[in-house]
């Protein structure tokens, strides 16, 4: 059971064995959170949203449609955090283009490595890309799924991320 | 190829994620091109930043809350499942709801209707007490007066008895002895008058058959056979037949008699 693949035991627990849920929590809720903080710098929040991704994942267990389940992880995950900055946004309508820029607090800015802040620096839609891809290691074709996209077009999305990252990057270092 | 940069698949260079063909394409103009070299040297570099990047680790209250969440889902499930149970249970406790009430209100009726009788109960033994107190009277008043020397006070006393639905033993066969004892023929009368009232009374039948022996007046003789005539009493046959044959019987007391004989025999 430990050595199944993420499908298989997703689909175990989409049959109800909920059990089976704990292992892929073990296995991807770090990956989910660090997906979360690197994208909004915010730590309580990232938690908050990990517990809400893996919640819907139980929730909506029976609509799991045994594709790739890290694609399926993190388009809850990348959805959770969409529909939070939506409703922050609305709610706050005056701070115009607040976006999912930047809401760590200053202090705890100085935490963050010269490449999160560098990281923080890009579009939203890049920032996603290249997290996805560098941190969490997910290939192009998973990475298309996710965003709505072809492996081509994806692969030249990260690419240019990539080099926009790099100038930032040695800009401040 | 070789005339043009190649950044754009050097991260896929870095990665080993080309073909053979492209990394060796990609790999030769690297030897030439200073402006990928170096491109590819600052990706190095930050993909190494990327390597070196802390992973940051979720606090144990994530683990917890959703565990407690799954948990919490897997009561749901089998409630679900046991979704049957439950509605009765919900009903169970609709219908002992619903019974409490039933028993609230029941015990207050209860209650309502207990009282209701209890004074019921009280005021009638009051009403009942109240009313043998007024016959015990008037029976006083009448015996008094059944003893009066006045002929008109007797008769009022024996009018009376009227009023009486039930009269005891003693009121009747004081009202007996005034039907076959009084001096005054107009009391006689009048005793047989109301004691015709209680013909089922064994004594009062006695009575009449007695009276009907003794009786010397004519108008009460007839008065007593057309009682007796019509209670068909078989006992008194025998005293008519007396009576039939006593020669100093008035003739239409006779007539009367042979009247209402056959209708007794």
């Amino acid at each position: 059971m430990e050595k199944s693949t993420d499908e298989i035991l997703m689909s175990k627990v989409a049959n109800g064995n909920l059990d089976v849920l704990k292992i892929l929590f073990e296995r991807h809720h770090k990956h989910v959170f660090n997906f979360l903080h690197k994208m909004c710098g915010d730590r309580m929040l990232s938690e908050d949203l990990t517990q809400e991704v893996f919640y819907k994942l139980m929730k909506y267990r029976s609509s799991y449609n045994n594709g790739k389940f890290v694609s399926w992880l993190f388009t809850i995950a990348r959805n959770s955090l969409n529909t939070h900055f939506r409703r922050v946004t609305n709610t706050y309508d005056d701070l115009d283009g607040l976006d999912y820029k930047w809401v760590a607090e200053e202090e705890e800015k100085k935490d963050f490595s010269d490449l999160h802040l560098a990281i923080n620096r890009l579009d939203p839609s890049d920032r996603e890309l290249v997290i996805l891809n560098r941190f969490q290691e997910i290939k192009y074709e998973e990475l298309a799924e996710i965003v709505g996209s072809t492996p081509g077009a994806v692969k030249t999305k990260v690419s240019r991320a990539l080099k926009k990252l790099k100038t930032i990057y040695f800009q401040n270092s | 190829m070789d005339k043009h940069h190649i950044t754009a698949l050097l991260p896929e260079y870095l990665d080993n994620l080309l073909s053979e063909r492209q990394r060796k394409n990609v790999a030769a103009h690297l030897k030439d091109c200073k402006v990928c070299s170096q491109e590819l040297d600052e990706l190095k570099t930050v993909f190494t930043a990327f390597e070196r990047e802390k992973e940051m680790i979720p606090s144990d209250k994530l683990r917890t809350d959703f565990f407690e969440q799954i948990e919490q889902e897997k009561q749901h499930s089998s409630k679900v499942v046991s979704m049957n149970t439950a509605s009765i249970h919900r009903k169970n406790n609709w219908a002992t709801n619903f019974l409490k009430i039933a028993a609230g209100v029941a015990l207050l009726v209860g209650v309502y209707f207990f009282g209701k009788q209890q004074q019921a109960q009280r005021s009638g033994k009051e009403i009942a007490q109240l009313t043998d107190e007024t016959h015990a009277f008037k029976q006083t008043a009448m015996l008094s007066l059944m003893g009066n020397k006045s002929a008109s006070k007797r008769i009022q006393g024996v009018n009376f008895i009227a009023e009486f639905p039930e009269p005891d033993e003693a009121i009747v066969s004081a009202l007996a002895d005034r039907m076959l004892h009084d001096e005054n023929t107009n009391v006689r009368r009048t005793a047989v008058e109301v004691l015709s009232e209680f013909t089922t009374s064994e004594t009062v039948k006695d009575s009449f058959i007695k009276a009907l022996k003794t009786e010397k007046d004519p108008g009460i003789q007839i008065t007593i056979i057309q009682v007796l005539g019509k209670m068909q009493e078989k006992k008194a046959a025998a005293a008519m037949q007396y009576l039939l044959e006593q020669d100093d019987t008035q003739p239409y007391v006779k007539e009367e008699l042979e009247l209402v004989l056959p209708n007794i025999i």
